[in-house]
């Protein structure tokens, strides 16, 4: 689990360097882009293993594997309803699924993108040779297709409705890991500052869930595929 | 029996769907189904797209295809999401449009043919078919009540399952057998329309009876993915209450949304292949995904020009070989509003394709692409409907007397098609020219998508409390016996067959009618054959009445078979008179019985398979 998130997050850090990089010209917003999926598989992963570090409470031994995957991470009322904590027993009838590893789920999303916003192809391929044309279509594909499924998947709301550039007050008590604050920290809260960036968060997580192939592998990221005639 | 709850089931030509109302709490809410979204992967959706995939026996690891209430011993055919998408780059395991067959004249429904013209040998037939995305939503519903710690059974519930309103009563029959087979016993038939208006009644609840009001004529228009579904509702006032009546509804037509998309996707590659770029099949899916979504993104923002649309190849290198396109608004008008909404005369009825002297058999797509021109068919149909009797006449008033179509005052939308306001508006526009420019009102407040399962789970509600509008529907047809003439032959010409009206149109449900004055000789001991024919534009007829012409005037639907076991005081092959009797079931399907002249004793007559 440790592994995927340290791999994505490395990633990200590339295509973060990227976007400085002065020769990226038009193509900065895509690996901005970029950056901003891999950020969220690595949150995802987080949340995953957060989530299997946690104790299920109420749960069963075996029922969580049959519930759907719904997690609320909002403080506030999330709009969209987690779904029902689970049964304390799985219902009769019910046969329970072999529960999947945590780098299992990674993967699966990881296929998601790859399979609706062919994320892994983008990143495998080698740009340098391309024209700003020709990665600007390919992005295109991409963008479209991980944002599908970011917005499937994810609740996605800015931590601040105001605009960028904007003066802003952090009220006291806030929650500290919905803020960074940069530059001069003094005194208490409130803090009245600039705000560079709004911030992201996810309200709700709804994964598909993962069957877990028999032999304990991963999951594929995309089957090779082959045209017969 | 008191019901806890109420189930609409949608089973659509492209999508299904589920809805539940709570009788206690008066909830009604879409049940999401729960189904493979791709090999070893599960997830809830609203809608369960009616599509089959008939996997080969090592195309997926064991186990990859299971879903949470299976055990695994069943056979590996999968519905949903990942049937529809891996089934589009395999064709010849794909089943999709099952219902548009089990209306097909030309096949027989309980027979294996599906794949149509599809080598594999596990075929499975159109009611089977249909049987299976039941099952899964009797299944999906089970599972998912069960997350929520509910232990309802069917057994405490009542199951309302919406049909087309172009469906006879061969392919209604064909449903409710279905329905029955995949354990949801005995289901209420509902016609989509209907249900569509019923999700609207319920959505302006007492607000209503403000938009609309005696002499009112709704057209219920619903455009689905794959089919065209059109009723006209008249409103009435009886005893200071609003009454509803629906007074007319369309043929099958096999023409939605999808169409569209493909329409603009053919547009795309044409405009690709002038620029000097060829795509494959592959891409072509991607394409029409894509002119979807631009589509879409176009009609709800009206400041966009175009839209850019990119397609990627399909090997592993996305920036060497990914085409690129745009969209542009005059594009999509030219072939979304004008190709399928053109502003036709009232006279423009659909082109029949003509000319070729073969056709490929199979599902008969409408040919003309023109919604508009299938509406003002349609329209022109209803007058003659109404006009054929004084009652439908009485509610319609004046309307029915001077022009050439059945006029509607205001319209009521169904389907994601209608998203789109310049959509919504041709239609408008479309009918307000034929009517010489009377308005025609938008129901307000309607739910495009998923209306028809939560209006069936509503409609379901109301019979279940007797609270609640309802509409007054009975039979949309009126069927008939074919008679051979008893005339001299004459060689070289074919003697008209004689159609005796048995079930008139309107015929409510819990009702019959017996045909008196008029005895048949039924031939005991070996199975006698009938030929069965109906008409949705012959309000007027009667039972007993008898039509000199039926293939002139009348659709033939199937035919009947009934054989009667040897009676008691009739030697094996001598004729018992009976009388033939045809009642409506509580649930809305039609029975056929031959009633014995001089006893109570009466057979019941089955609906053939349809062959040709």
């Amino acid at each position: 689990m440790k592994v995927t998130s340290i791999a994505v997050a490395g990633v990200a850090v590339v295509l973060i360097a990227l976007t400085l990089v002065p020769a990226a010209g038009g193509d900065r917003p895509y690996f901005a882009f970029g950056a901003l999926v891999c950020a969220r598989v690595v949150l995802v992963t987080m949340v995953v293993g957060w989530r299997q570090a946690a104790p299920v409470s109420g749960a069963g031994p075996q029922a969580p594997a049959a519930t759907p995957r719904s997690v609320a991470t909002a403080r506030d009322a999330p709009t969209v309803p987690a779904a029902a904590p689970p049964p304390a027993q799985a219902a009769p009838g019910l046969a329970a699924l072999p529960q999947p590893s945590g780098e299992a789920e990674v993967v699966a999303l990881l296929a998601v993108l790859q399979e609706k916003g062919r994320l892994v192809d983008f990143l495998q391929d080698d740009i340098t040779s391309y024209s700003d044309a020709q990665v600007g279509a390919a992005a295109r594909v991409v963008h479209a297709g991980c944002k599908a499924v970011l917005s499937e998947y994810f609740r996605i709301v800015p931590v601040r409705a105001e605009n960028e550039g904007a003066k802003v007050t952090v009220a006291p008590g806030y929650a500290a890991d919905e803020y960074r604050l940069v530059g001069r920290i003094s005194g208490q809260a409130p803090f009245n500052g600039t705000l560079m960036h709004r911030g992201w968060k996810t309200e709700s997580v709804t994964l598909p869930r993962v069957l877990q192939p028999a032999d304990d592998r991963l999951p594929i990221i995309a089957p090779a595929e082959v045209e017969l005639r | 029996m008191n019901s806890t709850f109420c189930l609409g089931i949608d089973l659509g030509t492209t999508n299904s769907a589920i809805a539940v109302t709570d009788l206690e709490q008066d909830r009604t809410e879409i049940v999401n189904v729960t189904q493979l979204l791709g090999p070893n992967q599960i997830g809830e959706r609203a809608t369960l797209p009616s599509a089959l995939y008939i996997p080969h026996p090592d195309e997926f690891p064991p186990g990859a295809l299971r879903l949470p209430w299976q055990t695994g011993d069943e056979d590996r055919a999968i519905v949903g999401v990942f049937a529809r998408d891996h089934g589009a780059l395999v064709p010849d395991r794909l089943i999709t449009s099952a219902k548009s067959w089990l209306s097909n004249p030309h096949i027989d429904a309980r027979q294996k043919t599906l794949p149509w013209n599809s080598g594999i040998d596990e075929k499975l037939s159109a009611v089977e078919s249909s049987r299976r995305y039941l099952e899964h939503l009797r299944a999906g519903f089970a599972y998912a009540e069960r997350l929520q710690n509910r232990d309802w059974n069917l057994a405490d519930g009542t199951v309302v399952l919406a049909v087309p309103a172009s469906f006879d009563e061969v392919a209604r029959n064909l449903t409710a057998e279905a329905a029955q087979a995949a354990g949801l016993g005995n289901v209420t038939l509902l016609e989509e329309p209907q249900a569509a208006f019923y999700a609207w009644l319920s959505q302006a609840a007492k607000g209503w009876r403000t938009q609309v009001g005696p002499g009112d004529v709704v057209l219920v228009c619903d455009l689905g993915g794959g089919t065209a579904d059109f009723s006209l509702i008249a409103v009435t006032e009886s005893g200071g209450e609003l009454a509803l009546e629906r007074i007319s509804v369309g043929e099958h037509i096999l023409l939605g949304g999808d169409n569209m998309d493909l329409a603009l996707a053919y547009t795309l590659m044409a405009q690709l292949e002038a620029a000097g770029t060829s795509i494959d099949d592959w891409q072509l899916l991607a394409l029409v995904h894509a002119a979807a979504a631009a589509k879409i993104q176009l009609f709800n923002d009206a400041s966009l020009t175009d839209v850019p649309i990119a397609v990627p190849s399909r090997g592993s290198s996305l920036f060497a070989r990914t085409v690129s396109t745009s969209l542009d608004r005059a594009t999509l008008e030219r072939v979304v509003l004008d190709g399928f909404f053109p502003l036709s005369e009232v006279t423009d009825v659909p082109q029949q394709t003509g000319g070729a002297g073969l056709r490929e058999f199979g599902l008969p797509y409408a040919s003309d692409a023109a919604v508009s021109k299938h509406l003002a068919r349609f329209l022109v149909r209803s007058l003659a409907n109404v006009r054929a009797s004084e009652t439908l006449s009485r509610l319609v008033g004046a309307r029915a007397e001077s022009q050439t179509l059945l006029a509607p005052t205001a319209v009521l939308f169904n389907g994601g098609v209608f998203n789109a306001d310049p959509i919504r508006k041709r239609v408008r526009d479309v009918l307000e020219r034929w009517t010489n420019g009377g308005p025609v009102r938008e129901l307000q407040g309607a739910q495009l998508d998923l209306a028809v399962a939560k209006g069936a789970a509503l409609y379901g509600r109301n019979r279940a409390t007797g609270k609640g509008a309802r509409i007054k529907a009975g039979t949309a047809r009126s069927y008939y016996i074919g008679l051979e003439s008893s005339m001299p032959a004459v060689p070289g010409l074919t003697l008209p067959v004689k159609a005796l009206c048995v079930v008139p149109q309107g015929m409510e449900e819990g009702s019959e009618t017996l045909i008196a004055g008029r005895e048949f000789g039924l031939v005991t001991g070996r199975p006698a054959d009938f030929r069965f024919f109906s008409s949705e534009t012959r309000s007027g007829d009667t039972p007993g009445q008898i039509l000199p012409n039926a293939e002139r005037e009348l659709d033939e639907s199937s035919r009947l078979e009934v054989e009667l076991p040897a009676v008691d005081g009739f030697p094996e092959g001598q004729a018992v008179p009976v009388q033939i009797n045809a009642l409506v079931t509580e649930l809305g399907t039609l029975e056929l019985w031959m009633k014995h002249a001089n006893s109570d004793r009466r057979w019941k007559v089955e609906f053939a398979v349809r062959t040709e």
